[in-house]
């Protein structure tokens, strides 16, 4: 249906335009224009926080802000978002701090290898941009596009909330300093009024804040004025950044040529020891565009405040206890009782070496080698399961058909009797209506 | 290039017949990124706020742009006017490919599982084709089954779509709980009017389907004045049941999914046709029941 021609004038068609990447003017020549703003953001611009996780919109990983909306920056032609505001995760980190969004990624334990990260912060930071309340539903809702293999979403959802607590907390205490100046400086006006109305005023915030919702004409999309309505603000606008990396990758334009970036640590503007260095390499300058700061969530050591000397072994708590090494399991602490591992009261036993039965498992859900409870014989040898087919549970009495069908049409269980309750048994309520 | 006018952007296809329009960009940078694509140039259509947009037209149409992101269709302002499509705009694909996929890439991308396409079957959209000085008008079907295929340098500018003013429902079952594409999906819309009801599964085959039969059997079975009204059952649940199970037999022939290759004789439906028919069948049934609700 496509109508694309066949017939490629130029194999390699090239444009050079400038983007606006974080409020600053970044040149791009020379570019393929079917290069995605995430690998000129990264290959060509040097700002690896946007991450490549599968390059066909399914992850999130490389999540942007163009012109205030976020998007897969895979999936965003570079060419066409000439003139575009692109926020990234460096812009969120502006000066090399974290934002209250990545630190609560951090502090909620939302991030496990990193990778999804960057993405899930633009996500959060975008969500909670339109949206200062998001209830449950809505924060899932809203990053639903991004995938994380680690964490499993909780702690990011709880970041969510944190945030959201955070900020609205941080708006009435500056509404109610407000109130209060106010009433010191007139006495005759009670400040009660005006606290109450900032009170209400929180949990009411329109859910779509979009900077159109007030004047939207029913039925028109009104684009953002030349009048600078609507537009995210920009951060100001200071000198470019020098770079002196992105031409050395330009020149071969091989993406795999380019992984080395792939490699850069995030840390904050530390820069890697190393040949690449030297040889005119990736160098994070400390400005809010060009930190490239990945993840920018783990606070550097040398924060203020952090003491490298301050948690070695025999350091004096608090609580005045010194530490010990950690008791082996099994052995109680002397002094304080240990209260860790064993569950259920089931005191400790060490787990048995792979593929000795295990006598009774504490939790009914047999570790990996040991022999199924009730099936005492048959040892689970450990090694992957290729034993005879596995026959899959029936569906609804119908055959199996999934991984593995080959070929074979099983006879269908005959006329399963249909019941109108719904494929995966459920009954609900509009089925009862229909 | 990122003309900013309608007649800007045909001119502009007309005058390098090679370049490709870009509207989100979502299908086809995926194309480009996976190397099935290799631009020649590209004309965005980004900019051409006219077709970002809808207006209304005389005689209860809607004429939607086909710049208008699926984002924007979620919105309930738009819900309000067409819920069908509203709803498959709202399951289509996650946030960051929903705020720049437009309804003109669903359309001209004609997906099998493209999530706009039964809910436009059955609403019988048409579709404007614009090139320089001259548009035409296509119904959606026949773009979507080749019947009368979008041409090179054309470009879809305009979805007409009638305003039914009726419930209309469209359900989805995929894969995982997250945004994925559809493993089948069904559109129903009533149109009082004519007491008719309108249906179209997608998915199960490279275009949306009609099951014509089961729409105009199952118009005579709803009690069309008693629809609404409290506690009063529109239409028997058990012609409702049957309606899923014949709108199911009719978009899933016997012989889905069988390896013709292998060169067996297949006796009744398959494993995998009667495991869809099952999908589809309560898919329909449903979207009658909360249609009728
Ligand atoms: C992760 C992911 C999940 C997705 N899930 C779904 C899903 O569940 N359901 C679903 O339906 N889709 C899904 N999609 C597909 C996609 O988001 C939609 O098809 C979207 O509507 C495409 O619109 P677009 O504007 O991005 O099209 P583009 O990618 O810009 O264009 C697609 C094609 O249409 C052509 N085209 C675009 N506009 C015009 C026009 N006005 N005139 C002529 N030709 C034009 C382009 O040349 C191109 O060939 C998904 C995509 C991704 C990446
Ligand atoms: S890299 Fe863009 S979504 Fe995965
Ligand atoms: S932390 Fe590893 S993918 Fe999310």
């Amino acid at each position: 249906m496509t109508n694309h021609p066949v017939h490629p004038v130029d194999e390699r068609p090239c444009a050079s335009y400038t983007l606006r990447v974080n409020g600053f003017e970044r040149p791009v020549t020379d570019a393929w224009i079917g290069e995605s703003l995430l690998y000129v953001l990264r290959e060509r611009l040097g700002l690896a926080g946007a991450k490549n996780g599968c390059e066909q919109g399914e992850c999130g990983a490389c999540s942007v802000q163009v012109d205030g909306q976020l998007v897969a920056g895979c999936l965003v032609p570079a060419a066409l978002a000439a003139d575009s505001e692109i926020s990234t995760v460096e812009g969120l980190s502006a000066g090399g701090a974290a934002s209250d969004v990545q630190q609560a990624l951090a502090d909620s334990g939302a991030v496990q290898c990193g990778y999804c990260t960057p993405g899930m912060a633009m996500a959060v930071h975008d969500l909670l941009q339109r949206n200062h309340r998001p209830s449950e539903v809505e924060a899932r809702q809203a990053l639903c596009g991004n995938l994380c293999r680690c964490t499993g979403y909780r702690s990011a959802l709880a970041a969510v909330q944190t945030v959201a607590d955070a900020r609205s907390a941080a708006l009435l205490e500056a509404e109610e300093a407000a109130a209060e100046v106010a009433a010191s400086a007139e006495p005759a006006e009670p400040a009660e009024p005006v606290q109450v109305q900032a009170e209400s005023e929180v949990p009411d915030l329109p859910v779509y804040q979009d900077a159109w919702t007030e004047t939207a004409a029913a039925g028109e999309v009104p684009v953002f004025g030349n009048d600078d309505s609507g537009w995210i603000v920009a951060q100001p606008f200071e000198a470019p950044p020098v770079y002196d990396a992105p031409q050395a990758y330009a020149a071969s334009q091989d993406f795999e040529a380019a992984q080395p970036f792939e490699d850069v640590p995030p840390f904050e503007g530390t820069p890697m020891p190393g040949p690449d260095q030297s040889a005119g390499g990736y160098q994070p300058l400390p400005t809010a565009a060009g930190t490239g700061v990945g993840v920018g969530v783990v606070p550097p050591q040398g924060y203020p405040g952090y003491d490298p000397t301050a948690y070695g072994p025999g350091t004096v708590y608090a609580a005045g206890a010194t530490y010990e090494p950690t008791p082996a399991h099994g052995t109680s602490a002397p002094g304080a009782p240990f209260e860790g591992t064993p569950a259920h009261g089931t005191p400790y036993e060490p787990t048995p070496a792979h593929g000795t039965p295990y006598g009774t498992p504490a939790h009914g859900t047999p570790a990996q080698g040991t022999g199924y409870p009730g099936y005492p014989d048959q040892q689970y040898a450990g090694a992957p399961y290729e034993g005879a087919g596995y026959e899959g549970t029936p569906y609804d009495r119908t055959s199996y058909d999934g991984v593995g069908y080959d070929g074979t049409v099983y006879e269908p269980a005959p006329a399963a009797p249909y019941d109108a309750a719904s494929a995966h048994g459920l009954r609900l309520p509009e089925d009862d209506h229909a | 290039m990122l003309p900013t006018s309608l007649d800007e952007a045909v001119e502009a296809l007309a005058a390098s017949p090679a370049a490709v329009p870009v509207a989100g960009g979502t299908d086809l940078m995926e194309a480009v990124n996976a190397g099935r694509l290799r631009p020649a140039a590209l004309i965005g259509l980004g900019r051409i706020t006219e077709l970002r947009g809808w207006r209304y037209e005389d005689g209860g149409t809607a004429v939607l742009g086909a710049g208008l992101t699926l984002a924007r269709m979620d919105r309930p302002d738009f819900a309000a006017l067409i819920p069908a499509l509203a709803d498959a705009a709202r399951t289509a694909g996650p946030p960051q490919t929903r705020n720049v996929g437009t309804l003109g890439g669903n359309i001209a991308t004609a997906a099998p599982a493209g999530d706009t396409l039964p809910v436009l079957a059955a609403l019988e959209a048409s579709v404007t084709l614009a090139r320089p000085g001259a548009t035409r008008e296509v119904p959606v079907s026949h773009l979507l089954t080749g019947l009368d295929p979008m041409r090179p340098g054309e470009l879809l500018t305009w979805v007409r779509v009638p305003l039914l003013n009726a419930p209309q429902v469209f359900l989805k079952a995929t894969g995982r709980s997250g945004p994925s594409r559809a493993t089948a999906s069904v559109a129903l819309v009533l149109d009082p009017a004519r007491r008719a009801v309108r249906c179209a599964v997608g998915a199960v085959a490279p275009v949306p389907l009609r099951p014509l039969e089961a729409e105009a059997w199952v118009a005579g079975c709803i009690d069309w004045d008693a629809r609404g009204e409290e506690g009063v059952p529109a239409i028997d649940p058990a012609a409702s049941a049957a309606f899923g199970e014949y709108v199911a037999t009719a978009c899933v022939p016997d012989g889905y999914g069988a390896d013709a290759a292998s060169g067996l004789a297949v006796e009744g439906p398959t494993a995998v046709a009667l495991r869809l028919r099952r999908t589809v069948a309560v898919l329909a049934r449903r979207a009658l029941g909360r249609a009728l609700k």
